[in-house]
């Protein structure tokens, strides 16, 4: 192997995969919660509130991530300086409004495919409505979000790479960022173009993620329905 | 210290044909791509219902190339590092043919699909009629399974539009690079934003709105 591979590779695992890894588990966790909320709020029949989270699903399923990213990173600061994010976490919070619209949406779905039955008889046995759809409600819908669930899993790793757009270090940013190097002159650089091997690194090293998951998600699609 | 005030007015009418070259190209970008995704997916999506051999296989690779690489990485292979090889494209070529290969993968799993959902007993009988493979699949699978897979191949189109917005990263001027360089210069930065959130809405739901649409009026007779 040649003798730019080595540092060119270890910069992009060391630095650049823990940006993209911080970005997605925040993005899951974060969309996993405000979505499975939002969602379950939606099936009460109350109309301003299911109108509002309609709107905030069709918001920001509707705007370009890349939009939200500059919405959040960009429009939020002129507004108050404590929405002052660094990149990274700007990207996140982009990702957690995009993906916790896409997880209301299936929540909403999956919370109203329990028979009515189940709600009665929680009703019955002394449950409210938080008891009700925590303990018997939930759980249930929640096995029928699983594959949908592993498929947002991959797309959020995918868009963590919308970062780099604002400059945040993960894998694209870091490869990018090797790129430049190799190409400037020396003696800061080699004065040579690597991008294809660079950019075919990042490109299998995000296939090496996201591709046993889409499998999960079509197995489990297969499984649990 | 610079006043914060906002005037969506001023910043629209101020820069009133940048910003309409820049939806126009939006939409050009778009256009192309949807069109030649349309067509890819119908050709690569009859080929993998039919399991025609080699390019079959090779259609399953392509997608699961697309669908497990970010599109950003996509655009940046096609960008920067096609050109190692003397393969040099300007930014609006880059530009739609990499929502189009990106549509494309994803609109031949949607037709794949709607030409599996047709029913054997239809192509039994036109068999029974005398038509060929091909004509069968002219007359009888490509007008009921196409029908079956509009609604999310209209989906994969509205993704491609929104994936445009992507372009800023090569500088092409698109609806987001153009709005977000005038801010750049006025530091009108929410009127920008607000320029490009009303906009982008606009479309993406006068589309989605359009699915729903179609999809009562083309729905088919037995699933009505």
């Amino acid at each position: 192997m040649p003798d730019w591979v080595e540092p060119v590779a270890r910069y992009i695992l060391q630095e650049g995969l823990p940006g993209t890894l911080r970005v997605s588990a925040i993005a899951v966790l974060g969309s996993a919660l405000i979505g499975i909320l939002f969602g379950t709020l939606m099936t009460i029949r109350f109309l301003p509130l299911q109108a509002l989270i309609r709107l905030y699903i069709e918001v920001f399923r509707g705007l370009p991530i890349l939009v939200t990213v500059f919405i959040v990173y960009f429009g939020l600061p002129s507004v108050s300086r404590q929405f002052e994010f660094g990149p990274l976490t700007g990207a996140s919070i982009a990702l957690v409004l995009w993906g916790s619209a896409q997880v209301a949406e299936a929540t909403r779905g999956a919370v109203q495919s329990i028979p009515h039955e189940q709600h009665e008889a929680a009703s019955a046995l002394g449950f409210g409505w938080v008891g009700r759809h925590s303990f018997v409600v939930l759980p249930q819908a929640l096995r029928r979000l699983l594959p949908p669930f592993v498929s947002l899993l991959v797309n959020i790793i995918q868009n963590s790479t919308l970062a780099q757009v604002i400059g945040g270090l993960e894998v694209l940013e870091a490869g990018e960022r090797q790129n430049e190097r190799l190409t400037a002159i020396p003696p800061i650089g080699l004065g040579e173009i690597h991008a294809f091997e660079i950019f075919g690194g990042v490109a299998v090293l995000f296939f090496l993620i996201s591709f046993p998951l889409t499998r999960l998600a079509a197995v489990l699609e297969k499984r649990l329905i | 210290m610079l006043v914060a005030t906002y005037d969506l007015w001023a910043f629209v009418s101020e820069n009133r044909d940048e910003l309409l070259d820049g939806l126009l190209n939006t939409l050009k970008v778009s256009g192309f791509a949807i069109v030649g995704a349309f067509f890819i997916g119908g050709v690569l999506g009859a080929a993998r219902a039919h399991r025609i051999p080699v390019v079959s296989q090779l259609t399953a690779a392509y997608v699961e190339v697309v669908r497990n690489t970010p599109i950003l990485v996509q655009i940046f292979m096609i960008f920067y590092a096609l050109p190692q090889f003397g393969l040099v494209f300007d930014q609006f070529t880059v530009a739609w043919l990499s929502v189009m290969i990106w549509g494309g993968a994803f609109n031949s799993e949607n037709f794949r699909a709607g030409f599996q959902a047709v029913s054997y007993r239809y192509r039994e009988a036109a068999h029974a009629l005398g038509f060929g493979p091909l004509a069968t699949f002219l007359n009888i699978t490509l007008p009921i399974g196409g029908r079956i897979a509009l609604p999310s191949s209209i989906n994969t189109y509205i993704s491609v539009l929104k994936n445009t917005s992507l372009m800023y990263v090569i500088g092409y001027a698109e609806l987001t690079t153009t709005s977000l360089n005038i801010s750049n210069l006025t530091l009108q930065t929410m009127e920008s934003l607000t320029v490009l959130a009303v906009t982008y809405l606009a479309l993406v739901w006068t589309l989605s709105a359009s699915i729903r649409l179609l999809e009562s009026r083309l729905a088919l007779p037995e699933s009505r």
